[in-house]
Parts: C-alpha cells; structure tokens; sequence
C-alpha cells in the first residue's frame, strides 16, 4: 500500500474540500432557483384565478352584444341600411374578437396538453399575411389605424414562394402579433409588417408606434396572463394569454421571438426556421442495422 | 433486428406528448432533451414524451416543455387509455451534453433533465426497466408501442464546446 506525504495529504485534502465547496455553492444555487420557482408559482396561480373570472367576462360581454344587436335588427322597422350596417359592423367586430380569444384560449389549452401536432405543407407566406390582415380590417378600421406590409428576401419576387411550415400554427402567430399591435397602437397610427425568407429562415416583424413597453416588464410579458397595469382599459381587453401562446408554438417549430420596445412603440421579431414535414424527417426505417436495442 | 414497416410511424415534436393503444412507432431526436416512454405490459400499449427544460417555473404556458409537466401528462394519459399505474414501466432516453463546457458540472440541463424522469418515475412507483440517458450525443428512437420495444441510435457530432461565460 503505497503511503502519502503529508504534502500529498493536504494537497488531497484541498482538492477535496474545493470539489465540496463548489458542490455546496451549486446546491445553494439550485435551492435560490427553487425558491424563485415556487415564488413564481404561487403568482401563476393567483393570476389563474383573476383570470378565470377575467374570461368569464370576456365571453359573456360579447354574447350580450351580439344578442342585443341582432335583436335590436330583427325588431326594427327602421330602413334605414346605413343604421343596420353599423349595428351588422358591431356584431361582427364582437364576434370576432370573441372568435379570436377562444381560439387563444383552446391553442393554450391544447399546447398545455401536450396533444397540438405539425402539420406541414407548403405554405404561401404572402397570402397568409395578407390574409391575416385582411381578417383584421375591421378591428384597424375602428382605430384609423394603417397597417404596411412589405415582403423581402425570397419573397420580393413575384413567383409564388412557398415556405415548408405549419400554416394554421404561422396564422395564430401573426394573428397574435397584429391583435397586440392594434391594441397598443394610438388613433390613427400606423403598423409596419415585414416578412422575409432568408437561408430557409423565416423572419417576421411586426412594429408599433405606441407606448412601448418598459425594460422591467419585457421579461413579463410572456408570462401567460400577465397583462400590464398600465395597459389595462376598456379599450384594451384580452386576457394576455397571447404572447405565451405564440411562445410555446414557436417551441413547437424551433422558432423564436425577440422584441425591441423603447418609448415610440414595438418591434416584435419572429424567426421560424423551414420545417421538413413529418414523413422525410429522418432515415430511420432504412437505416435498422445501426440501431441498438435497449436493456437494461 | 427488429423490422416492422407495416404499422404507421408517428413522429413526435418537442414539448408534444403522444399515447395510443393502436400499435404504432414513435419516433424523436433527442439532444440534452429527454423523452420517457411508458408502456403498459398487460394492455400493451404506449405513449412518449419528449420535454426540454426539467422545471415549469410559473413562466408562460404550463406545457409538457417542462418535465415535471410532461411526465405527470403523460402518466394521466397513460390512466385515461385504461392503464393500471402498477402495469407500467419505462424506458428513459436523451439528456445528452451535447453542448460541452469547460466547466464539470452535474447540473447541467441534461443532467436536470435526468433526474427529474429518475425522481419523477421513482416517486410514482414506475420502474425504469430500460434507459440510455447522458453522454455527449444526441439520439434517435423509435418506440414500438405494441412490444415496448425501443430502438435506439446515436447522432455522431461533434460536440460543441463552449466557455465557462457561455
């Protein structure tokens, strides 16, 4: 047995107490992280609870509405089209929104479950874009609100590009980003949409001139039902279920979102890399000889 | 080998969860990730996820992005296709360093990912009868859920290294 110099002992001793020491300092900041988490968790579960009751409202105030207008047409004797136009234009714009935040709602509830799935076509960007804005002239018409869409990379030329993804999944992203961008836009502004296909990469922005948001809350606002005090008013309803939303889809398709806010407004950026669909993803059945099969 | 290219291959996105009782192939890619396949030996049948972070900590949606989220998901859906808890096992895989750092550390996200599974599965009295988990690679697999049979590959790369900063 071979024995060690005292040297060799305290050298031993050293090593060991700093390999403890560094274990022990992990610990203590895996503990702050756990702290941090259940924090946290108690806050996701009071917000829970403000916004079950939240949600209870924004799905009964919008019934009221459409109940009432529609009412109010099958029981007038009025000719006057112009009138049963604007009340025809209020249902439509409480139907909508109502349509909107229940798909949010249901997406959610899905991603929650674990049970969403790909599905991967070719996809024509522009038109989903401009489809998505069109979806939403009413609600920027109310607002006088000019939206710009411009398309560059790949997509400035006039062919018919198409880009492999997963088109309902990119129509709630979009969707997302231009409810948000109404919502926080003053009378009469403007939004700037930019989309752009560079190296099988998809980019997205889509920018605001409204208040901004500040540093503090940047980190927040993904958080689902976290809506910002100073946004909330009657005009702008919803129940911040959106950005998380678009947040864990873009998880689905390794994508990801960035934004740029300072006082004069927000840039939201989306990158969505080109998928492969479902069936080519990989030489699995060809390739059984290279497998191992697992026991313990 | 085994070869059965006649039943349907499902492939399986991170962050999803999928369980059936019809016989079908699951299928992911697996880098610090990792996927549990449980799999009912009486009504053999199976299901898999495949989280990427161990902890939901309140931040965005509740999904099964997080491990704690997507093993209970999967073990409730394991229950809800008929499922005895005490016909259960699982075969674990992934958690690979696949981004390597100068720094030794065991808690890195592969690493998390682990233990949560090991914890997780151990706390609910699912025994892990079968895993291939750690190491420097990703992986490939394929779970035949009629035979609870996992098929398993390496992905050789490279690892990327990365400095104590990163």
């Amino acid at each position: 047995m071979k024995t060690l110099s005292d040297d060799e002992l305290m050298d031993e001793l050293k090593k060991r107490l700093k390999s403890n020491h560094k274990t022990i300092e992990e610990c203590n900041n895996l503990i702050k992280q756990l702290w941090i988490t259940n924090k946290k968790l108690e806050e996701s579960e009071a917000l829970k609870s403000h916004f079950i009751s939240n949600v209870t409202n924004e799905i009964i105030n919008p019934f009221t509405s459409i109940i009432g207008l529609s009412n109010s047409i099958i029981s007038s004797k009025s000719t006057d089209i112009e009138k049963v136009k604007s009340m025809a234009l209020l249902i439509h714009s409480e139907a909508f929104n109502l349509d909107f935040q229940l798909n949010n709602i249901f997406t959610a509830a899905k991603l929650e479950a674990g049970e969403i799935n790909l599905e991967i076509y070719n996809v024509n960007i522009k038109d989903i874009v401009n489809a998505t804005i069109e979806n939403f002239s009413n609600e920027s018409k109310k607002k006088s609100l000019q939206i710009g869409v411009a398309f560059e990379g790949a997509l400035k030329a006039k062919s018919n590009n198409t880009f492999k993804t997963d088109p309902h999944k990119l129509k709630i992203i979009i969707a997302n980003l231009i409810s948000n961008a109404i919502k926080f836009s003053n009378t009469s502004g403007k939004i700037e949409i930019n989309s752009t296909i560079t190296k099988d990469i998809l980019t997205i922005s889509v920018k605001d001139y409204g208040i901004g948001i500040a540093k503090k809350d940047q980190e927040i606002i993904f958080d689902r039902f976290n809506r910002l005090n100073n946004c909330i008013n009657d005009q702008n309803r919803g129940h911040g279920l959106g950005l998380s939303v678009i947040k864990s889809v873009l998880d689905i398709i390794n994508g990801n979102i960035e934004l740029n806010s300072h006082k004069l407004g927000t840039t939201f950026v989306v990158t969505i890399p080109e998928s492969i669909a479902a069936n080519n993803v990989d030489d699995f059945a060809n390739n059984d000889n290279d497998f191992l099969l697992n026991k313990k | 080998m085994i070869q059965n290219t006649s039943i349907d291959i499902h492939y399986l996105q991170p962050t999803v969860i999928f369980a059936t009782n019809k016989p079908i192939i699951i299928q992911t890619i697996l880098g610090s990730c990792v996927s549990v396949c449980l799999w009912d030996k009486k009504l053999r049948i199976g299901g898999m996820n495949h989280y990427m972070l161990p902890f939901w900590n309140g931040v965005g949606l509740a999904t099964p992005k997080f491990g704690n989220i997507a093993i209970e998901k999967l073990i409730d859906k394991m229950l809800s296709l008929g499922s005895n808890k005490k016909d259960i096992v699982a075969k674990t895989f992934g958690g690979g360093r696949i981004i390597e750092t100068t720094k030794d550390s065991n808690f890195q996200i592969g690493s998390q990912n682990i233990i949560i599974a090991e914890e997780m599965l151990k706390s609910e009295h699912i025994p892990i009868i079968s895993e291939n988990m750690g190491g420097t690679f990703g992986r490939k697999i394929q779970f035949y859920t009629n035979t609870g049979v996992v098929l398993h590959k390496f992905i050789k790369k490279n690892p990327l290294y990365l400095n104590d900063s990163d």
